[in-house]
């Protein structure tokens, strides 16, 4: 694409200066940048790096009680959408899709003669939904917002900016926590926005759905925009330190070739079937899992999107969901099903790392007494030696002693995590089930618990790892995958055969779209 | 929409297993006399012949649970027994005290919602300022005042220092209708209680959809502000709001037995506090099963009312 | 914010100030009976003249409030002590048929309305003080149980109790150390709205002269009983109804505020950060910041 050429196209948004201030503390400070039409412009950052706040000035909204100097113009008839990080938190539970829909239309036919108008309108939004590639919208209208898929929903949000003749659209992370199928879907969704010549603003934490939609980007920090240019400059020549903190490769496990395999597993789980209960009408089975072993030293993603029973099947291992058939067995001895059951060494071998560290954690106890108490009761060790040793593992993780003395709520969602895995390796578990435990936070912090956890496989020679995750990349660190789709483990074997030449139509479809989020859509 | 059916369903069963359990437990706690009940129920006169006839009218000398059988049975065909002090049907009891206690409660209800309603978006919308301040402090002062309290100062106020209304309902008997004047002191203290727990629950309701993402996507998108607050904000509000109702139906009942004593009124509160104040347990039994399946029919409605606003709230019945 | 809030504090203390103390000390410098006069006078010695058997209405207020306040506290005490465990074991227990058991039985006393329970129970027995207190906690008890119910359910569904349990914690420390703890914000709301509905059914019970002796010096009953006099002497009347006012108006006031507070603190202890991106964010008049 030639660059002299894009500067000639007029703006139809412009930040110029932005200055947000509250109580005397800047969140974004001296931002500026334009938004053309038919070209997407990424915001990209950690969390609290005010991308957020940023955005939304395009729509004329900003934190409460805040400061704001600068400019922001639109062009004369520049109306904006917004899609959010989740659609659903924007339509209305009480009423139905076609409420806000009809609203929106309203004005635009408020020239025809009174009789005329609905038809016009209701003619107006079913084309703004088969726009957005909604199928049976005439159905669909009807429906309350809990009624349809969380793609249906993205859709509809679409649809609402669509038929408002948006000219920019404000999208807020609308990939974050999303699996490779979706992500390459809402990429896909977003690239035929701005082929109508859209302006789409994109704020993202995600890099490669930045690389393969962006064409300018703005890499925030702390609220200021310390490097902005065309993508493919930024991604080949980052010139600002922390623009190339955010770019860096991924860690790697090292790959171990000879073990695996020859080597006794350590967990082995044998036709294990698991089922949910559904209130009154009994109970749906969400996993099953013939034959899954777990070798010593061993690091193993299991990989599915949302709802594929990759988390049922987790909370099987840890005991956590009792209703289930079949067996765990640890060595050669089958696990209990119930935590209950279990003793104290099945608990220590066995432990689990949940998705919400915070959520995780007791509010009102110091952290650092609740890591230690791992070592207490499971262990058997007493309180200062336990305290003692917790310190030292939390800081090995990266935490130091002010900051582990306090409660959870002092403490950042990455921190949490690394305390809620101090928690767990205090036990001196074999095997550490981690469940989805990076997909609530940004790049630069993921990449330092991914670190960590390869750390720890490396240096612990005899631990074991099974990732949970939804997200290829983090599973391209694992010695070996297991793919789950639908509560079926359809495939597993060597990472490096998985992500290069997949046996299952599903497998495959999943790790097509992983590379060309990376390569870009060609644009 | 199956499972709108089987909610409906489930939540019938339930209020017919509630309506037997009333029944049964009426009936429990009769049995649950201390010693000999005709020697009880008779009180301060244990007129031998009295005690007698007490025995024979309750049937005391056959098993608990055939008189049970019996008296259920009577129910089914709408027989509530007869009074032990004056003989006559309990159920002609209740059709002397419907009127008056109907025409109570359907005013009540009638400028309930209105005003609930009315007062509750009117707060919400002037979060934090004057008109808010006000209204939620006097709901939230006037929400814990017992009736009776309430009533006597009205009275004393409105009806005997200044003289313009009737102080109670004394002379009128039933035909309150030709009365007007004097129903408008028991309507306003029966409303009291409820209408503020109702503006509450509004303004709160209220305030809740109206700081949530969905409202702000509508402003966004260039939807008038009163279009905003009454078609996308407001049915947000009512689901949580119609499942606080049932509390206020148990209010509503238990303010109709205060007021009509405190106002003289003779609907089925009266015939209620006469028959305990008589032991006169037949009655007093009738009226319980009469408001307690009234309750349970109420609570149902409002769950259904509940469920349909709020489809995503699958209430567990 | 914090003035306002300060302010309906001070504003609930000086509403609850005169009846609650008055209830509490009341009965320390009122002193004996004196001699009876004649019913319904004013002036004579009588600051508040005399009610309807020629007793002083000020002796008789000063030792009016006591039972009310006593029963009320004894009956929120009585439910908690009852719902409590009812609603813990229920929520934590791992039997179906023991919940099903502890619950189902509540949801029945749930559908009778209250009052009428009280009336239904004063035909049979003529309780006292005490049968009060017990019959206005009975009534308490579904409602409460099912709260303390949710409020652990809720509590204990956490991902921090699975941590916990990871952890091989004993059940004791869960459910009192995390559990019990999580819940006492919402059970300190409860227990204010809980203790203004059970002065509400103490009052209203003791006006229909259930729990009480028909010459009992209890503010609601000499609101019942002088009502006959309400014309020659409202005094009365009007001072026990007016203090009922109070007392009543004034627990819910002091409650609100007092919660406000406490909401106030927590949620700043918990959210640190807030000013960042996720906050609330308001319409601002766009054009502020377009020129």
């Amino acid at each position: 694409m030639n660059q002299e050429k894009d500067t000639i196209v007029d703006p139809v948004a412009e930040i110029r200066d932005l200055c947000v201030e509250i109580d005397g503390r800047a969140i974004v400070d001296g931002v500026s940048l334009r938004a053309r039409p038919g070209k997407v412009t990424a915001l990209v950052g950690a969390s609290g790096s005010g991308k957020s706040t940023t955005g939304l000035a395009l729509l004329g909204e900003y934190p409460s009680g805040a400061r704001v100097t600068g400019d922001v113009r639109l062009a004369a008839d520049g109306l904006v959408g917004y899609i959010p990080q989740h659609p659903a938190a924007v339509l209305n539970p009480a009423r139905r899709i076609s409420a806000l829909l009809t609203d929106i239309a309203r004005p635009q036919v408020r020239h025809l003669p009174r009789g005329r108008r609905r038809g016009a309108a209701r003619e107006r939004v079913l084309h703004a939904l088969a726009e957005a590639q909604l199928a049976d919208a005439e159905t669909l209208l009807r429906r309350y917002p809990h009624q349809l898929s969380g793609g249906q929903q993205q859709r509809v949000v679409l649809a609402q900016a669509l038929l408002l003749g948006a000219r920019v659209i404000v999208a807020d992370e609308p990939t974050t926590g999303q699996d490779a199928l979706t992500k390459s879907r809402i990429v896909d969704q977003l690239a035929a926005v701005a082929a109508r010549g859209i302006a789409v603003v994109l704020l993202s934490h995600d890099l490669d759905v930045v690389r393969a939609l962006g064409d300018d980007v703005h890499v925030m920090r702390a609220g200021r925009v310390v490097e902005s240019g065309p993508v493919h400059r930024v991604w080949l020549a980052p010139r600002h330190a922390w623009t190339r903190e955010l770019l860096r490769e991924q860690p790697e496990f090292t790959q171990q070739v000879n073990s695996a395999g020859t080597e006794r597993p350590v967990l082995r789980v044998r036709d294990l079937t698991a089922r949910h209960r559904d209130g009154a009408r009994g109970t749906t089975v969400v996993v099953r899992t013939p034959e899954l072993d777990l070798h010593p030293g061993e690091c193993l993603a299991v990989v599915g999107r949302s709802g594929s029973g990759k988390t049922t099947l987790a909370r099987c291992l840890a005991g956590l969901h009792r209703d289930h058939d079949g067996q765990v067995l640890l060595d050669d001895t089958a696990l209990p099903r119930s935590l209950r059951n279990r003793t104290r060494a099945h608990l220590a071998a066995v432990q689990y790392v949940f998705q919400d560290a915070r959520a995780a954690f007791d509010e009102y106890r110091p952290v650092l007494d609740q890591v230690a108490r791992t070592a207490v009761r499971l262990r058997g060790i007493d309180d200062r030696a336990a305290e003692t040793e917790a310190l030292t593992t939390l800081s090995i993780l990266g935490l130091p002693q002010d900051l582990v003395r306090r409660r959870p709520g002092r403490l950042s969602g990455g921190e949490l995590q690394r305390a809620a895995l101090a928690r767990a390796l205090l036990a001196q578990p074999r095997v550490l089930i981690c469940d989805e435990i990076t997909s609530g936070l940004d790049t630069v912090t993921r990449r330092g618990i991914l670190d960590t956890l390869t750390a720890l496989v490396r240096d612990r020679g005899n631990l074991s790892l099974v990732l949970i995750t939804h997200d290829l990349d983090t599973a391209a660190l694992a010695h070996r995958i297991a793919v789950l789709e639908a509560g079926e483990l359809v495939e597993q074997g060597p990472a490096q055969r998985i992500l290069t030449e997949p046996r299952h139509p599903f497998t495959s479809s999943l790790v097509k779209c992983t590379p060309r989020l990376e390569a870009g859509t060609g644009r | 929409m199956s499972g709108l059916r089987s909610f409906v369903a489930r939540r019938l069963v339930l209020g017919a297993l509630q309506t037997v359990a009333v029944v049964l437990l009426v009936f429990a706690l009769t049995e649950a006399l201390p010693g000999d009940a005709a020697v009880a129920l008779a009180g301060d006169q244990p007129d031998p012949a009295r005690i007698e006839a007490i025995r024979a009218a309750m049937n005391l000398d056959r098993p608990a649970w055939q008189r049970l059988a019996d008296w259920a049975a009577g129910l089914l065909h709408g027989d509530l027994g007869t009074s032990l002090t004056s003989g006559r049907p309990v159920s002609q009891y209740i059709a002397d005290g419907f009127g008056a206690t109907v025409l109570l409660a359907t005013l009540t209800v009638a400028l309930l919602v209105p005003v609930g309603f009315g007062l509750g978006v009117l707060a919400a919308r002037h979060e934090g300022r004057l008109v808010d301040r006000l209204i939620s402090s006097v709901t939230l002062a006037v929400y814990a005042v017992p009736e009776f309290a309430l009533g006597v100062l009205l009275v004393t106020v409105l009806a005997i220092q200044l003289g313009w209304l009737p102080p109670t309902a004394v002379g009128y008997g039933t035909d309150l209708l030709g009365h007007p004047a004097a129903l408008v002191l028991p309507v306003l203290v029966l409303l009291a209680r409820p209408v503020c727990s109702l503006v509450r629950l509004v303004r709160a309701g209220m305030i809740d959809a109206l700081a949530a993402p969905y409202v702000a996507q509508a402003h966004r998108y260039g939807v008038s502000g009163a279009r905003v607050r009454y078609t996308h904000a407001l049915p947000g509000a009512l689901a949580p709001t119609a499942q606080q109702l049932a509390r206020t139906v148990d209010w509503l009942l238990c303010g109709v037995i205060v007021v009509e004593a405190l106002f003289v009124i003779p609907g089925l509160g009266t015939v209620l506090l006469n028959a305990v104040a008589e032991r006169d347990v037949p009655v007093v039994q009738g009226l319980a099963v009469v408001f307690g399946v009234l309750t349970v029919v109420l609570n149902l409605g409002a769950d259904l009312v509940a469920h349909r606003l709020a489809p995503r709230a699958g209430v567990a019945a | 914010m914090r003035n306002l809030r300060t302010g309906r504090f001070a504003l609930g203390l000086a509403v609850i100030a005169v009846p609650l103390g008055l209830a509490l000390l009341g009965p320390v410098f009122a002193g004996g009976p004196g001699p009876r006069a004649a019913s319904f006078t004013l002036g004579d010695g009588h600051w508040l003249g005399t009610d309807f058997v020629g007793r002083d209405v000020w002796r008789q207020v000063s030792h009016g409030g006591r039972p009310v306040v006593l029963t009320a506290l004894a009956a929120t005490a009585l439910a908690y002590l009852v719902a409590l465990p009812i609603g813990l074991v229920s929520a934590l227990t791992h039997h179906r048929r023991l919940e099903e058991l502890l619950m189902r039985p509540l949801d029945v006393l749930l559908a009778v309305p209250s009052l009428l329970l009280i009336l239904l129970a004063a035909t049979v027995f003529s309780p006292g003080a005490v049968g009060l207190a017990l019959l206005v906690a009975l009534v308490n008890v579904p409602d409460a149980a099912r709260l303390v119910r949710a409020a652990a359910t809720e509590a204990a569904a956490r991902p921090a109790v699975e941590a916990l349990r990871m952890q091989g914690e004993t059940w004791w420390r869960m459910a009192v150390g995390y559990v019990g703890r999580s819940m006492l914000r919402t059970l300190a709301a409860d227990a204010g709205t809980r203790l203004t509905g059970v002065l509400y059914l103490v009052a209203t019970a003791a006006f229909l002269g259930v729990g009480v002796a028909p010459d009992a010096a209890d503010w609601a009953v000499m609101v019942d009983r002088n009502r006959t006099g309400l014309f020659v002497q409202p005094w009365a009347v009007v001072v026990p109804a007016l203090l009922i006012v109070t007392l009543t108006m004034g627990t819910n006031l002091l409650f609100d505020a007092a919660l406000d507070k406490g909401a106030g603190r927590g949620a700043l202890a918990r959210t640190p950060e807030s000013g960042s991106t996720g906050g609330t964010i308001r319409r601002r008049t766009v054009k502020e910041v377009r020129p």
